[in-house]
């Protein structure tokens, strides 16, 4: 018996090392055995606990019907503009409170004030002011990526040695130009951090936001399949929920990561 | 390249916790002329650092004047070249780009400050690093380039606060040699910080020592250059000099 699980097992590890990707995949393996052999079981009705092949018929169904597709790209898209704009307003934003006492003292109360509403507890009163759609979404969304990446930006900028600026100027740099060849860079691995933290709180609350009050998208496609009663879908949308980060965050995110403070030793592996 | 000069310069701080005051520099004056290498030395606490951030602007003086070539420092400038303790790299770019950094802020192009800034590498053997990180470089590699970086930027004056001191004996050997011998040749203006009185002989055309504050004496070095410590370790001026500063500082 030994022997065997110990072969299987240097198999796998010789097949991840192989196959990078493979890696990535492997830890949901035993999960999907594990869901699958309980609905095999019939432990739970088919109808409250489908197994993975349903989910998979599922998904085929609704690509071929162009329902999924037209979901996915509204999500995707919500989320884009929630990055945009977190981006545009949430990095000035930060540089200034980090660089400016006065702003700091002007602004902190009023940044750690709002950030503690939080995102879904603005639906209220947004669905009175701009209903339902897409305004709505997106300003929730906004919101929600906007703190963190302010207060990660504050950090940053705050954290860059005195020496740093020090240098700078005694090489002749100006007070303007101190912005993109010091604080910006020197800021930017706290950054890329915040941003990380922001969209994946945004993801989150952008699915809740759909949910309530969207009429398009995943999080809506999920609560109208509940109004259906077709837990397949459900499941389906949930998956789909975490593939995409996972795609979002290990594409996109953590190769910015790497290029920017692991590469220049500000931040340690 | 102009001259220094500093008059009856003081420097008192403010402790808002004690709610007290703390003179840390008394009624300094000295003159360095353009080309000399001036070193001072002092025990820690003595206010050497003081004295240094107060002629790069870096710090508010409370009293007296510091003028380069004549005209009063008013905050960092590029004409006063700091070369860090902690070496102070910008870790987001590349050696070639640090060093190509003053001449960037000056307005010089991109093909013609690589120049410069390749030359200044070669200068301190250090081409082979010149498109890595800072954070890839060992210390005293960084910190060979901490000074090629001021040096580059051709200032009046060239200010080390205890470059050296946070790498090995071996390698601040080499550092130290290195310095004279680039020193030698471009001839900058510099004033040198340190707590180790054989460095300060070894490096400098003049001793200051420094003690609580104040100036006790400056002594003239005229060893012969080049300069290595294997010449220098058992020669008898250089240890009756070592002899004199040691007594001096520590008799304070
Ligand atoms: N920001 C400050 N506020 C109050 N006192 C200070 C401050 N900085 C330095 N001092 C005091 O001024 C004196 C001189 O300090 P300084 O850092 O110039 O010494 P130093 O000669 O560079 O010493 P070291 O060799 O340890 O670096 C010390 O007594 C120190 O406590
Ligand atoms: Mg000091």
């Amino acid at each position: 018996m030994k022997p065997v699980i110990l072969n299987i097992w240097s198999f796998l590890v010789r097949l991840t090392a192989r196959f990078p990707s493979i890696g990535s995949i492997a830890p949901f393996i035993p999960i999907v055995a594990a869901w699958w052999i309980v609905t095999e079981l019939q432990i739970f009705p088919r109808v409250f606990l489908p197994g993975p092949g349903d989910v998979v018929r599922s998904f085929g169904l609704l690509v071929y019907t162009g329902v999924l597709p037209e979901y996915l790209q509204d999500s995707m898209v919500r989320l884009a503009v929630g990055a945009f704009w977190g981006i545009a307003l949430g990095i000035p934003l930060g540089i200034l409170v980090g660089l400016s006492q006065r702003a700091h003292t002007a602004l902190w109360p009023l940044l750690l004030f709002f950030q503690a509403i939080g995102d879904i507890a603005w639906l209220p009163i947004l669905v009175i002011w701009f209903g339902y759609g897409l305004v709505t979404m997106t300003v929730v969304i906004v919101y929600t990526v906007i703190f963190p990446v302010v207060l990660n930006t504050v950090l940053g900028v705050r954290s860059i040695p005195i020496t740093m600026e020090r240098a700078a100027r005694s090489l002749g740099c100006s007070r303007t130009r101190m912005l993109w060849e010091v604080v910006l860079p020197g800021a930017l691995p706290n950054i890329v951090t915040g941003l990380r933290n922001g969209l994946g709180y945004g993801w989150r609350a952008l699915i809740a936001t759909e949910i309530i009050v969207g009429t398009s998208g995943i999080g809506f496609l999920m609560f109208d399949a509940r109004r259906a009663g077709s837990v397949v879908e459900i499941l389906l949308g949930m998956i789909i929920l975490g593939i995409l980060w996972y795609i979002v965050d290990s594409w996109i995110l953590a190769p910015i990561e790497r290029a920017t403070g692991q590469r220049w030793g500000l931040v340690t592996r | 390249m102009k001259n220094l000069t500093i008059r009856n310069l003081s420097k008192t701080y403010f402790d808002p916790y004690a709610g007290t005051n703390v003179t840390a520099v008394h009624d300094v004056s000295l003159n360095v002329e353009q080309g000399e290498f001036v070193c001072i030395v002092g025990p820690s606490g003595c206010g050497k650092t003081t004295i240094l951030n107060m002629i790069a602007g870096f710090l508010p003086h409370t009293g007296g004047d510091i003028l380069v070539g004549g005209r009063p420092v008013n905050g960092p400038g590029p004409d006063r070249g700091v070369v860090f303790q902690s070496f102070a790299l910008f870790p987001w770019k590349t050696v070639l780009e640090n060093v190509a950094f003053g001449p960037k802020m000056r307005g010089v192009g991109k093909a013609e400050r690589e120049k410069i800034a390749h030359e200044y590498l070669a200068l301190a053997k250090l081409t082979e690093a010149a498109g890595r990180y800072p954070a890839e470089l060992s210390g005293g590699m960084q910190q060979r380039v901490g000074v090629v970086r001021a040096l580059a930027n051709e200032p009046d004056v060239l200010l080390m606060d205890e470059p050296f001191a946070s790498v090995d004996a071996q390698t601040r050997m080499t550092l130290q040699e290195e310095l004279t011998r680039i020193w030698q040749e471009k001839r900058p203006t510099v004033i040198f910080i340190t707590h180790d009185v054989a460095e300060a002989v070894f490096l400098a055309n003049r001793v200051v020592a420094l003690s609580k504050g104040r100036v006790l004496e400056e002594i003239d070095v005229d060893l012969p250059r080049p300069r290595s410590w294997d010449a220098l370790n058992d020669d008898p001026q250089f240890k009756e000099l070592t002899g004199r500063v040691l007594q001096l500082v520590r008799s304070a």
